[in-house]
């Protein structure tokens, strides 16, 4: 019950997409997602697992058996399509017991184990229901039902909640990580969605250019990405161009801030991270990086609210957008806690907000 | 307006005849006068007639059945070898019975099947062959467009998770995706294979000639008896579009 994946290669014919030399071990019981801006080779990826397209270079291996020649229909692999690619002319029974179908179960085993499973999801009063009858989201859970029901050591799903409003996407999250959970399944599960590979995983992959830029648990990737790239894709960030000046010292546009530069040498370029929701409103006088400044926009989220705080820069006439976020708006003052300021060596330094 | 002018210029024809049918006199006279169904008695009882209408439906139902049978693996190979090759080969399909008259394809039959090598002219089978060399490219089409609507591809794909080797992903999957367009594109082809009268005309024997060839001959004769046969013909038609039109699932 898992996926080993070893400098797994599949490049397009004339191009550069593709998936250009992956590793990754998803084990069992274990949900890791993988995530990505379109044509990263992020489904690439899913296919690759799945024996629809032919791994070029590297290894792949399932439960441990080497998945070179293997073709998909001899794979213990489940797997939800962005389509759902459900069968028409089948109804919502038949559809979940086609994998045992063909896997030669008698009829009445096999539809009395496509019933449980479809009950599992919620879906066992509409067995009898032709597909066409279905809702979105319902056509997802039958399509999530059929890839388990024969009970596949891995679960692949691409993009399953791309065709689904906001509102059913979280609920069925919940029920994508229940569905995992009974069954056990090593599970990669692709998305653009930020929010759902953070709220599904429990390891995310965030993919770029065909490669693995990070791979960490949803806390970590969000408090410390490894790069700009990640931080840039996953949440909001405040990115500021900033030196090291010396220990617990740097300087940008904001003058010079106290932080963790344990990890880097004096002189050094970086580019500081701030999490909106990591900046404190109005905080005692004295405090450690208290910048002074003004709320120019605000946003009420309900719980919460997001706002820009504009702080006047140390050149005269310049000054720098916050974005902040929590219960309470600032109406003077802000402060960076140190300890959440991360300073990132790579890429090209720059400021902005993401 | 337009499509009130159009109706008038297809159905009067039709009304004109179906009026003629029943009519005792239609001579020199604006609309025929009088009623009788002696014309209809008269076609019912002409004994080629009666050989022509059940050849045009051995005909319309073996061509029915051979481009059912060469369509499926067509489509199918057309739909999954969709490179240049693939596309080039379903745009011929598509064009060339529109592009060659019929009446090309009959002189050129009348030149193979006459000698001496291949002597089949005038055979039931080479009048079946030379339908379904019209019909084919409507059913291919047909089911094509059906094909790539569903998006068999990622239906195969699917199958094949679920543990569909190729042929079962055929039969299980590819085969039932098709049945609805089998069905419209037999109605088709049927309603294609009654009507069809130049290609008939040339290739058809004595003993095998099809309804509408036969149809000509009666406008030799009374008016009356010539309409009577036409609306048969009509009818027929008609039956073999609506019989079938109505399929056991809504469109898949």
């Amino acid at each position: 019950m898992s996926i080993e994946l070893q400098d797994v290669e599949h490049r397009y014919a004339g191009t550069d997409h593709g998936v250009l030399g992956v590793s990754l071990t998803v084990a069992r019981e274990e949900l890791v997602t993988v995530i990505g801006a379109s044509g990263c080779g992020k489904s690439t990826l899913l296919r690759l697992v799945a024996g629809l397209l032919p791994v070029q270079q590297g290894r792949l291996a399932i439960d441990g058996r080497p998945m070179a020649g293997v073709p998909p229909w001899q794979r213990p692999v489940g797997m939800v399509f962005q389509s759902y690619a459900l069968f028409r002319h089948l109804n919502v029974l038949d559809n979940v017991a086609y994998g045992l179908r063909m896997r030669s179960v008698g009829l009445a085993d096999r539809r009395s184990r496509a019933l449980e499973v479809l009950d599992s999801v919620g879906m066992a009063s509409h067995a009898n229901r032709r597909v066409d009858q279905l809702s979105g989201g319902q056509q997802q859970r039958v399509a999530l039902a059929r890839a388990l029901a024969f009970g596949p050591s891995v679960l692949l799903l691409d993009e399953p909640l791309a065709a689904l409003d906001a509102h059913l996407r979280t609920r069925l999250c919940d029920e994508i990580r229940d569905a995992h959970r009974r069954s056990g399944a090593a599970t990669l599960l692709v998305t653009h969605d930020q929010h759902e590979a953070l709220m599904l995983a429990d390891r995310v992959a965030v993919m770029a250019r065909g490669r693995l830029v990070q791979v960490a648990s949803p806390r970590q990737l969000y408090d410390r990405p490894a790069s700009l790239e990640v931080a840039r894709f996953v949440g909001h960030a405040n990115l500021l161009a900033a030196q090291v000046l010396g220990p617990g010292r740097v300087a940008c546009e904001l003058g010079e801030l106290r932080a963790d530069t344990s990890a880097h040498a004096a002189g050094t370029t970086v580019t500081l991270l701030v999490r909106p929701e990591a900046l404190q409103a109005d905080p005692p006088a004295g405090a450690v990086n208290r910048l002074v400044g003004r709320t120019t926009r605000e946003r009420f989220l309900g719980p919460t609210s997001r706002w820009d705080f504009t702080v006047p820069g140390v050149a005269p006439g310049r000054q720098t957008v916050l974005l902040c976020e929590g219960p309470v708006v600032a109406r003077e003052a802000v402060a960076l806690d140190p300890q959440r300021l991360l300073l990132l060596e790579a890429g090209e330094p720059a400021s902005g907000t993401s | 307006m337009a499509v009130a002018l159009y109706l008038v210029y297809l159905l009067l024809p039709i009304g004109l005849l179906a009026l003629g049918s029943v009519g005792e006199v239609w001579t020199n006279t604006l609309l025929p006068t009088g009623f009788t169904l002696r014309w209809f008695a008269e076609v019912a009882g002409d004994p080629s007639f009666r050989r022509a209408f059940v050849t045009s439906l051995l005909v319309a139902l073996w061509t029915c059945v051979a481009t059912a049978v060469l369509a499926v693996p067509l489509a199918y190979t057309l739909y999954h070898r969709a490179g240049q090759a693939g596309a080039l080969a379903g745009r011929l399909l598509a064009t060339l019975p529109v592009a060659v008259p019929a009446l090309t394809l009959g002189f050129g039959y009348i030149l193979v099947f006459s000698s001496d090598a291949l002597p089949w002219l005038g055979s039931l089978l080479l009048l079946v062959a030379a339908h379904v060399v019209l019909t084919l490219p409507y059913m291919t089409q047909a089911v094509l467009a059906d094909l790539r609507h569903l998006g068999l591809r990622e239906l195969e794909a699917g199958a094949s998770t679920l543990g569909a080797a190729p042929w079962a992903q055929f039969t299980t999957v590819a085969l039932p995706s098709m049945r609805h367009s089998l069905v419209s594109g037999s109605v088709m082809v049927v309603a294609l294979s009654i009507g069809e009268f130049q290609l008939s005309n040339l290739v058809a024997s004595f003993s095998h000639r099809t309804y509408p060839v036969v149809l000509l001959q009666a406008f030799y004769g009374a008016t009356g008896y010539a309409c009577a046969a036409t609306v048969v013909l009509l009818a027929l038609a008609l039956l073999a579009a609506a019989v079938p039109a109505r399929p056991t699932g809504g469109p898949g």
